[in-house]
């Protein structure tokens, strides 16, 4: 099936706009006017031919006179006092702690360059999202504050204790609270401290609020249970999932660890065990999960509801009172298979709601009580401490503060003054309120409203523990000293409230000493660098228990029902009225991270766009408003309005937007502000938790705003890379949908046959990778390893919008239509897809995606290598197609050759170059650089090395040690960081690796093979496990 | 009267041998008491004392010479901390100067011993003090050879000789012309003569001109020679071969690694672990000369940069400055070097590519260190792979293509691009 289905990148390859057409026609998006400039155009052209021969002349004048320079003076300066673990050259490892997931801190002389999951941690095995991966470079961040500030102005630490301290007696003394705003805390020691905080000053208040919510879920379970905890869920221990916008593969609760579990089911080695799980997924915009689903229906957000009131009858085999029959056929069917499959599935089954509203949450725990998903895929007796959140406290805050009873507010990884839907609000409270004290270590928008800013350490230079999971406790641990005059948090509020243990080391070693360590059945002094070694305990995990709904639904299916009502009310593209969904993307987040260019410039997973937010439309819609590609409109919600361009997002439900969160800041720093538009005021308050849907008008402002979005840069100009296939067919063949057919050509060969040629000859290592479509959830964690592993520069958003971004890996995202496993005939042509099909199928709300990560193939019969006049790109003996950057003269031919388009070339001098002042260029940032990979200089080629960096620092390694190197001993950086272990890297020689393992596998199959390039890394095929029942 | 004389001879000269003897005794019993305390002092007393000098104890010289009191001196040797617990004033006060470190007690030392001690102690101190003083203490410059002082007189001397060589031939000249102006003798012929010669020598060169092989050949020669200059030049541009750096401190390898026999991963701790061999911190300095040659100037370059006071022996982090070294092996940025690789794991000797550093007194840049250099070792050097369970299996693959050739480093991929590139 995979040979008749079209795959496209965007919407304007599929209709092959005439911009797209003209661009694929040139390598570069914009060629240098040669022609102009040597032919008639003469003075009136861009590059005067006058201006250019002084150019040269001076040129050739300076390099003669910087030639005539001596031996340029270098000095070297060694360690006064060397510390004992520090050896030049040689990188140390610390164990911490990010977001809850144990860590390893690489260091070099002392200084964090690079953050890695550790490979014990219990959430992700090693794996690490791109937000951890980024976290490195907010270490360097130039933009944090330097010193304690005072009513605005630089102070010093004492003179802030001083003062805050006695402005805290006063507020007391004024019988006033005192209100701790935090973010979820998970940390038990940080804990510890806002208690005994707290016990000082019994007038003060713990609010923890969290700026993307799961108050619905935790109020849900208090409810449903009795029990106010977010579950730990289990995607691993699932056969069926189904999934209401629950994001979990990308945003939801635990992104990575999810990810991990639930790659289990799909995986190399669940797939040759024949067992895969089957995933639906409802929702309005498209999600990254949504584009891993086998089944994916696109239901507007006031359907939701109503949908899951259906399932719950179609499993109960009851009906609640006023059901009725959804008016979206497709999604009516696909409820009904969804009941069957999860019956059937009873215990393995698994249903997940990405809606932060209680009713909505109480019915889903009712539909998993049904399926005995408690104890098995849900367990509440270990539950997830990553969000504890409660949306009410944090308006009765804002609420206490304005009415003047709130004397001091503390805000520590809160941000209201951007993240609540009522900004205005916030900063009318704050005046209210005596001592405003912020720890943000940014001056962000609610430090901007505070007396005091206590900047707080980064985390890499703190003292610390956490807990993501009960009963899982890491630790986190310093790994460079305080690069700013900066204070721990907690220090400060020790200091604050007298308390006996006078910084922050000492208190965490105590709460350890006293309570944590035994957990893990350690003690004392060698318990403690025990830990700090592993870098976590760990206790029994307690049986996760039954649990059984037994409450009345009636009430709850009426709230769902007025509510959807509400929302879906005269509801019409005519009307200007639509429904709104506000949603967190993959790489910003709640926004709290935007001032890190690393994750501006990640491509979205789904969008492909980078260092904007936008309105996401159906395309039908778009053409219905009249809209131009990117036109400008103005969304109105909640009396909230912005102008954002429309991006005509395939998947995304008719009649509905999305936009996301973690944009628009005014107070992130030079990266992060006035980028996008904040979309947190689209947020509402209703029953007890805030909504993230609403009713929206729309209306068109005739502008148009370009955004730079890199789904069809590197254009394969319609051949066929993907292969896929379905769970059936896999089953019946496992090389379906391989595409063998195709490999039918003559192949062509430049090079003689190369058996007995030593040049060509593997005699040791042969560097291949396996990638598992079928695990690559698309996230792009390994874009941004890759980047901080191989000193890729960020080039910011016009540069992207040229199509330089310079990421040696890219997640390429193929759309095509969803034909439910209609077998139809070979139509193959050259072009993407005929004009009939998109006639035919033009609901583009039913389409699939599949991911593919893509990288230097390292053919072992480069096309790039033959073309390169320098020989600046060459081969080695061990497979690895090799680039001299100071050989390379920048003739850009190998790119122009390339047929994977992954060869990148370095247009700016982007570490020394004033228009790149996102972090190459400044010495402070510079500092998070690899040392053993260069830095590259304007007008050279640059491509994937496979880390050739690691693999050389593996081998010498083992040859110090004097063994054998170890397969899985080098791990690539976008192999380590991956969750889902999606890409395997390894030794084709040794036979008995994982690699050569992965690509004996049926599904194997090599990306534009019939070229006879002979790539190197090899592809799994997609399996989609489309269930046996027709969902449309 | 000649025997009266010789017998009075002889009488003196017995008197002079006993007195001479006697002398000689008393002296033989004075130098053993000092050259006993010289041996019991150098077994005993050096781990901790110098005489001129403090160290883990005080200076030795002028603290016995201002204490005189032996008897208490005695006592403290044998066993000092008796006296502290006593808190004999005198004992309390130095042991706290001392930050409470106790001396070690000497109690199998008898009386008699001690004094020795004392009075070798005591007369190497009157020695010291009387010696002479060494002008200005410079050594460092006598080592370096030729002044530039001397080097620019020889200069200055060698044109002042040339300039007087030159007037002397002028006045010469002179003086034969005004003898020839008096003899009359025809000076005119002469003048003929010189623009006879002028013209024939105008005509040779006119000849020369016009012999076209002749400025051929010359033409040639020179542009080969002008070639071959600039090509050794181009070739040579950045490659610093014996570059030699004035370094901020006068750091002898020779003394250190050639006389001394110090091992060079003594102070190059990296060398066999990374990338770096390293520059060595200071602290590995402060190893053995916080009690070796603590009255150099060179020295006190250390302790000022380390904030070190060598009379408290104490460490001020504040006044504490790093030393700057100035480079010598400059490898650019685009190549990779590991010394591990090449020390530890190929056995390859540091003076390989660095010269004969334990004779240098200075170093220098021994290798060129340019890509060709790297090479060419590559391509020569086998590698060494026995024992190391690393290479057995590829030097089985290899052996298989090769037949049994030499395994270089280049044959293993040691000359492909990316070993070094990246």
């Amino acid at each position: 099936m995979d040979s008749n289905k079209k795959y496209w990148k965007g919407l304007e390859e599929l209709n092959r706009t005439p911009e797209f057409v003209e661009k694929n026609k040139h390598e570069f998006a914009e060629p240098i006017p040669i022609e102009e400039v040597l032919s008639g155009g003469g003075l009136s052209a861009k590059t005067p031919r006058r201006d250019f021969l002084k150019a040269l002349g001076f040129g050739v004048g300076a390099v003669t006179l910087a030639a005539c320079q001596k031996v340029p003076v270098h000095k070297s300066i060694p360690y006064l006092v060397k510390p004992e673990e520090v050896t030049p050259g040689v990188a140390n490892y610390y164990t911490s702690t990010f977001e809850g997931n144990a860590i390893l801190v690489k260091t070099r002389e002392g200084r964090p360059i690079k953050v890695e999951g550790n490979p014990n941690d219990l959430l992700s095995k090693g794996g690490l999202s791109a937000q951890g991966q980024a976290s490195v470079l907010d270490l360097y961040d130039t933009n944090r504050v330097q010193d304690p500030m005072l009513n605005g102005s630089t102070s010093g630490w004492a003179q802030v204790d001083a003062f805050v301290k006695s402005e805290l007696a006063a507020v007391v003394a004024a019988g006033k609270t005192i209100s701790i705003v935090t973010a979820t805390k998970s940390s038990p020691s940080t804990q510890a401290v806002i208690a005994d905080f707290i016990t000082k000053y019994p007038t003060a208040k713990h609010v923890t609020y969290d700026a993307v919510s799961y108050t619905g879920i935790i109020k849900a379970n208090q409810n449903s249970f009795g029990k106010a905890v977010l579950p730990h869920y289990n995607f691993d221990k699932a056969d069926v999932i189904v999934s209401f916008g629950a994001d979990f593969l990308g945003t939801w609760i635990s992104g990575e660890e999810f990810t991990r579990q639930y790659v289990s089911n799909r995986n190399l080695k669940s797939l040759e065990e024949k067992k895969m799980s089957r995933h639906i997924q409802f929702e309005s915009g498209m999600s990254m999960t949504g584009t891993n689903a086998d089944a994916r229906i696109a239901i507007k957000p006031s359907e939701e509801g109503p949908a899951l009131v259906n399932l719950y009858n179609a499993i109960s085999g009851t009906t609640l009172p006023g059901s009725k029959k959804l008016s979206n056929t497709k999604a009516d069917t696909a409820i009904k298979i969804a009941a069957n499959e999860l019956k059937a599935a009873k215990g393995r089954a698994l249903v997940v709601c990405g809606s932060n509203d209680v009713a909505t949450q109480v019915l889903v725990n009712a539909i998993n009580s049904l399926l005995g998903s408690y104890g098995t895929t849900i367990d509440l007796d270990n539950p997830s401490r990553q969000y504890a959140g409660n949306d009410s406290d944090i308006v009765e805050f804002i609420a206490a503060a304005k009415g003047g009873n709130v004397g001091a507010a503390i805000f520590l990884d809160a941000n209201p003054a951007y993240d609540y839907h009522s900004t205005a609000a916030v900063a009318g409270a704050l005046k209210k309120v005596r001592l405003k004290v912020s720890f943000s270590d940014h001056a962000d928008e609610t430090a901007a409203l505070c007396n005091v800013v206590a900047p707080n350490h980064h985390y890499l230079e703190s003292w610390g523990d956490d807990s993501a999971i009960e009963g899982y406790y890491t630790v986190i641990q310093p790994a460079i000293n305080p690069v700013y005059n900066t204070r721990q948090a907690e220090t400060s509020l020790l200091v604050w409230s007298d308390n006996t243990a006078k910084d922050y080391y000492t208190y965490v070693r105590n709460n350890w000493n006293t309570k944590l360590l035994a957990i893990g059945g350690l003690s004392g002094q060698a318990g403690w660098e025990t830990l700090l070694q592993t870098g976590f305990v760990k206790a029994a995990p307690v049986a996760a228990g039954t649990y059984n709904f037994s409450l009345d639904l009636n009430a709850v299916a009426q709230t769902i029902f007025s509510q959807s009502a509400k929302l879906g009310e005269g509801v019409s593209l005519a009307g200007k009225k639509v429904e709104l969904q506000v949603y967190q993307n993959n790489a910003m987040r709640d926004g709290k991270r935007s001032n890190n260019p690393w994750l501006q410039e990640l491509p979205d997973p789904v969008s492909k766009v980078t260092w904007d937010n936008f309105v996401a439309m159906a395309p039908s819609d778009a053409k219905k408003l009249g809209l131009d590609e990117f036109g400008v409109v103005k969304v109105t919600a909640n009396g909230y309005t912005v102008e954002l361009p429309v991006l005509e997002q395939p998947g995304q439900a008719p009649d509905t937007i999305s936009i996301a969160v973690g944009y628009g800041r005014t107070a992130a720093g030079k990266v992060g502000d006035g980028v996008g538009k904040n979309a947190f005021p689209f947020y509402s308050f209703l029953n007890g938790t805030f909504q993230t849907i609403a009713q929206a008008t729309i209306e068109s402002t005739g502008d148009t705003f370009p955004l730079s979005q890199t789904q069809t840069h590197h254009s394969y100009e319609g051949r066929n890379v993907i292969r896929e296939t379905t769970f059936a067919e896999y089953k019946k063949n496992p090389e379906a949908g391989k595409g063998e057919e195709e490999g039918e050509h003559k192949k062509y060969d430049l090079w003689e046959n190369t058996n007995n040629d030593h040049i060509h000859a593997r005699p040791v290592y042969d560097w291949v990778m396996a990638i598992d479509l079928n695990a690559c959830t698309g996230c792009g964690a390994c874009v941004v390893a890759c980047s901080a592993e191989n000193n890729v520069p960020v080039v910011g958003k016009e540069e992207v919008g040229r199509r330089r971004e310079m990421h040696w890996i890219r997640i390429d995202r193929y759309y095509s239509f969803d034909k439910n496993g209609e077998a139809e005939a070979d139509e193959r042509t050259g072009m993407v897809t005929k004009e009939k099909e998109i006639a035919k199928l033009e609901d583009f709300s039913n389409v699939t995606v599949v991911h593919q990560p893509m990288l230097c193939q390292h053919c072992d019969h480069a096309p790039c290598e033959t073309v390169c006049p320098v020989l600046a790109t060459v081969h080695s003996s061990e497979g690895l197609n090799q680039m001299a950057y100071n050989r390379c003269v920048g003739t850009r031919y190998c790119a122009n050759n390339c047929p994977y388009k992954v060869r990148r070339f370095n247009w700016f001098n982007y570490w020394n170059d004033s228009r790149f002042d996102n972090y190459l260029n400044n010495e402070h940032t510079q500092l998070v650089l690899n040392p053993d990979v260069t830095t590259r200089f304007r007008g050279v080629m640059e491509k994937c090395s496979m880390c050739v960096q690691r693999i050389q620092a593996g081998k010498l390694k083992a040859k110090m040690e004097k063994r054998p190197l170890q397969d899985g001993e080098i791990k690539m950086a976008c192999q380590q960081t991956c969750s889902a272990n999606a890409i395997i890297f390894g030794n084709r020689n040794d036979k008995n690796s994982e690699v050569y393992k992965a690509l004996q596998s049926e599904r194997t199959y090599y990306v534009l093979e019939e070229l006879n390039v002979q790539p190197g890394i090899g592809y799994q095929v997609k399996v989609r496990n489309t269930g046996t029942e027709s969902l449309a | 009267m000649r025997n009266i004389s010789l017998i009075l001879k002889q009488f003196s000269r017995s008197v002079l041998l006993v007195a001479g003897l006697v002398a000689a005794g008393f002296n033989a019993h004075a130098q053993a008491d000092a050259a006993k305390g010289e041996a019991i002092f150098k077994a005993k007393c050096t781990a901790c004392h110098k005489i001129e000098t403090r160290m883990t104890g005080p200076a030795l010289g002028p603290q016995l010479t201002e204490e005189t009191d032996d008897a208490y001196l005695i006592k403290w040797v044998q066993n000092s901390q008796a006296l502290v617990a006593a808190k004999n004033p005198k004992a309390v006060k130095i042991f706290n100067e001392f930050n409470g470190t106790p001396m070690t007690s000497f109690e199998d030392l008898s009386d008699a011993d001690v004094s020795n001690v004392i009075t070798y102690v005591r007369t190497e101190w009157k020695k010291i003090q009387e010696a002479p003083k060494p002008a200005g203490g410079d050594t460092a410059t006598e080592d370096k050879g030729p002044s530039s002082v001397v080097v620019w007189g020889l200069i200055g001397v060698i044109v002042i000789a040339f300039i007087v060589i030159l007037v002397l031939n002028k006045v010469i000249g002179t003086l034969e012309r005004l003898l020839l102006n008096k003899g009359g003798v025809a000076l005119v012929e002469e003048d003929e003569e010189e623009e006879k010669a002028k013209a024939d020598r105008t005509a040779i060169f006119k000849k020369i001109i016009k012999n076209k092989k002749l400025v051929f050949f010359i033409v040639v020669c020179g542009t080969i020679a002008m070639g071959s200059w600039q090509w050794v030049t181009l070739w040579n541009t950045n490659v610093h071969q014996g570059y030699q750096p004035v370094q901020p401190i006068k750091y002898s390898h020779e003394l250190h690694a050639g006389v001394m026999k110090i091992e060079c991963q003594y102070c190059h701790v990296a060398a066999f672990k990374g990338k770096n061999a390293s520059i060595p911190s200071l602290n590995i300095c402060m190893n053995c000369h916080k009690s070796v040659k603590t009255e150099s100037a060179e020295i006190h370059k250390i302790y000022d940069a380390l904030g070190y006071d060598p009379n408290t022996a104490k460490y001020d982090s504040t006044k504490a400055k790093p030393i700057q070294w100035v480079r010598i092996h400059n490898l650019p940025d685009l190549a990779y070097f590991n010394h591990s690789q090449h020390v530890k794991v190929g056995g390859i000797k540091c003076q390989t590519c660095h010269g004969q550093v334990q004779e240098m007194k200075e170093v220098y840049q021994y290798s060129p260190l340019t890509m060709k250099w790297c090479i060419q070792c590559h391509k020569r050097t086998e590698v060494n792979g026995k024992g190391n369970a690393y290479y057995d299996s590829i030097l089985a693959a290899h052996d298989k293509i090769k037949k049994g050739e030499k395994v270089t480093a280049a044959v293993l991929g040691g000359i492909e691009c990316a070993k070094c590139h990246y």
